[in-house]
């Protein structure tokens, strides 16, 4: 049913109190709907909501009055930053709050684990036949891959767009799943949709990680034809991202395919021939939208196609090589990027803790100072990562690999690398810091949930 | 030896915390020009205490010291107790390295000193310098020759050609080491044709005033593959002939060939231990 006007929407919708409605994050930090949508949630008199969006940035931040009186009870996400990150970690929330991982959603509702009562789901181009894609249109995103198994498993689904056309090529969604098309003027704000070039960073300690990152690659005889390899939009990534694709060239290579978060490096990479395919969950910037908009070798994929743990076509349990960041790292290797040293949110999972325990090989690399704290703790303070997935830490003051791997040591024993243990790693930290004593915790507020559905670690408000 | 030599700024925490991870050979630690005179004595004490408790491994340290007095001789007597490898002195002629002597002997001090060549009076005295006693090498200081002489600067340099020949000859005629401006752009480009350029001039290193500009000039004095490969045959056939003095591939090899091909090894040895090329 197509609707232009929310309040009939919702009229016709089933709505109760303390069901569970979902969103995605593709329209990032400019996305509008979420805010209209569970402003009007509250309009319509609705309470102790369950808010199942796959992240929530700054711009979600008209939503705390919604979170302080009771709309919404319960939040489950993946990534969370802003203020709704910072309210929550002071102060909490009336229910729980979740922290999965991309994974770890698709398959947390493609099992019927989390059951979605609606999907509203932002689409930046629809046809009168409700398929969906998000590469056209004026607030287009490229990649839907986080919204797919909302389409194909909540109770209702629904469409939100600012624009229909006669006819779709290459829809993501496919119409006969949804049930639902409300048209707006507008699904948010294109400057906060999609990133300018993102820039490789020109930071000398950042680009210091990155040489060392691709010699420990080297050195790993990671670089062979058909090679895989996933890596962020952080400058340091960009940085390697560029590194690896240069080598592979002066080798005369081909890698076969590029996975995840997808940005102008990547694409310049599929350009210049040096990967076969990208493999797309969600596209970064511009060049990312308009390479998917016309490759065919660039395919959109849902999230569980990319990274749930049950699904065997998953594209990352082909990953040789992952690159990840980490907010801390303690001495058994454990990756938080949920939390700061203090227990506020900065972020989550993602598909951090998804593709470090698929990929062949995960390196961490970050600076070994953060400002005046250290990287490496003895304990982080909230796990998001399992060290037993964690295989690497550089750093600009050495690399650490993780003992369980001792095929990686036996490799490395004769390169010419400054391999550390991490205990020796965070002597160094500490030799400029000091030894940092454990932040101080208030009550539980939450989980952090593996991508299997365990509870993998416990959310407390950060200390006074 | 080094290959490069990084300026970093006496008064800037960060830079200092991090000196020794910007893969530089030397440092040069500014208390001149960077500085500003009303924090001198700060920048002073920053560098003091980070060379006591943090001084670099595995690299040579240097500090630009002002000229002038009172400046001159405050840096001096702060600096001198720290075990530095040096002091870089601004603006260095014939008379400047005398004041510089007399000051060493009036506290009883023993520093070696890098001359900064950058006012056209010090090249017409240039062999003179390189030949003074505790001088270790001289560095070219173009940007303050320029603003001195009108020069020009452009990628590729021409208008250096002369001042990088003269002071390079005679560092090599006094056997101390020729250390080549730095490029103030951090355009790559220019910055790879100016680091050539002093690479086949015969310098032994370059400065650099930005940490990115490291690796570039790194990896530029790393001998290449081809200097390491005719190295090693040379020195196998040395000890195969037991002999100074032997031909090889129909050309006469003789003592300083050898020596020259072991010096090569070794600077590549060294250089590899500060991690290689990346």
């Amino acid at each position: 049913m197509k609707y232009e006007n929310i309040d009939e929407l919702l009229d016709a919708l089933d709505l109760k109190d303390g069901m569970c409605v979902s969103f995605h994050h593709h329209l990032r930090n400019g996305d509008a709907i979420l805010n209209v949508v569970m402003k009007k949630l509250h309009e319509h008199g609705l309470k102790r909501l369950h808010l199942m969006a796959s992240a929530l940035f700054p711009v979600h931040a008209p939503i705390l009055p919604l979170i302080e009186e009771g709309t919404i009870e319960t939040i489950t996400t993946n990534y969370m930053n802003g203020p709704i990150a910072e309210h929550i970690s002071a102060r909490g929330l009336k229910g729980t709050l979740t922290m999965q991982t991309h994974g770890g959603r698709a398959r947390s509702i493609a099992e019927g684990e989390r059951v979605i009562d609606v999907a509203f789901i932002a689409a930046p181009a629809v046809d009168e036949n409700m398929n969906a894609s998000g590469v056209q249109g004026k607030s287009a995103c490229g990649s839907l891959g986080y919204a797919i198994e909302d389409s194909l498993y909540a109770k209702r689904k629904v469409l939100v767009s600012d624009h229909v056309s006669p006819s779709l090529k290459d829809p993501q969604i496919d119409g006969r799943t949804i049930d639902d098309l409300l048209v707006v003027e507008s699904l948010g704000d294109a400057a906060g949709i999609v990133s300018g070039t993102l820039k490789i960073t020109q930071d000398p300690l950042g680009l210091k990680i990155a040489r060392e990152a691709l010699r420990l690659l080297k050195a790993l005889d990671v670089f062979q034809e058909g090679v895989s390899f996933q890596s962020g939009a952080g400058g340091i990534s960009l940085a390697i991202t560029k590194g690896f694709t240069e080598t592979l060239k002066a080798r005369n290579l081909k890698a076969s395919f590029f996975s995840g978060g997808i940005t102008k490096y990547h694409v310049d990479a599929l350009e210049e021939d040096l990967v076969d395919r990208l493999y797309d969950v969600q596209c970064f910037d511009a060049a990312a939208i308009d390479s998917l908009r016309k490759n065919e070798k660039h395919f959109a994929i849902s999230a569980s196609d990319y990274a749930n743990p049950n699904n065997p076509d998953r594209v990352i349990k082909d990953l040789d090589v992952v690159i990840l960041g980490a907010s801390e790292i303690d001495t058994d290797f454990n990756v938080n990027v949920t939390t700061d040293s203090y227990g506020t949110i900065i972020g989550g999972s993602g598909g951090h803790a998804d593709t470090a325990e698929d990929s062949k090989l995960s390196v961490i690399v970050s600076p070994l100072l953060k400002a005046r704290t250290p990287l490496i703790r003895e304990r982080v303070r909230t796990i998001t990562t399992p060290g037993e997935h964690i295989d690497c830490l550089i750093t600009e003051r050495g690399i650490a690999i993780n003992p369980k791997r001792s095929d990686l040591l036996e490799k490395l024993k004769d390169a010419n690398l400054p391999l550390l243990t991490i205990e020796e790693l965070m002597q160094k930290a500490h030799a400029f810091t000091g030894k940092p004593k454990p932040s101080a915790a208030g009550e539980k507020i939450g989980i952090v949930e593996s991508r299997h559905g365990a509870t993998l670690d416990n959310l407390y408000k950060k200390g006074d | 030896m080094a290959r490069s030599y990084l300026f970093i700024p006496g008064n800037v925490p960060r830079m200092l915390q991090n000196a020794d991870v910007f893969e530089a050979d030397a440092l040069i630690i500014d208390l001149e020009d960077a500085i500003a005179a009303y924090e001198k004595e700060e920048a002073r004490t920053l560098t003091a205490e980070f060379l006591r408790a943090h001084r670099p491994e595995s690299v040579e340290v240097y500090v630009r010291i002002n000229a002038e007095d009172p400046l001159f001789t405050e840096d001096l007597l702060s600096m001198a107790p720290l075990g530095i490898d040096g002091v870089v002195l601004p603006k260095t002629t014939l008379a400047s390295l005398e004041s510089y002597r007399n000051s060493l002997e009036k506290h009883n001090l023993d520093v070696p000193v890098i001359g900064l060549i950058e006012t056209p009076d010090a090249f017409f005295e240039l062999l003179e310098i390189a030949r003074f006693p505790s001088l270790k090498g001289l560095l070219l200081g173009a940007e303050d020759l320029s603003a001195t002489t009108g020069m020009k600067r452009r990628p590729g340099g021409e208008e250096l050609l002369y001042c990088r020949s003269r002071l390079m000859l005679a560092a090599k005629a006094a056997g101390i080491r020729a250390i080549d401006t730095p490029w103030t752009s951090l355009d790559e480009e220019a910055l790879a044709l100016d680091i050539d350029v002093a690479n086949r001039l015969g310098f032994d290193g370059k400065c650099a005033i930005h940490p990115n500009q490291v690796p570039a000039i790194n990896d530029a004095f790393f001998p290449s593959e081809k200097e390491l490969k005719e190295a090693r045959r040379i020195l196998k056939r040395h000890e195969e002939t037991n002999s100074m003095r032997f031909s090889l591939d129909g050309k006469m090899i003789d003592k300083p060939v050898v020596q020259k091909a072991k010096a090569l090894l070794q600077k590549a040895e060294t250089y590899r231990q500060k991690g290689g090329k990346p």
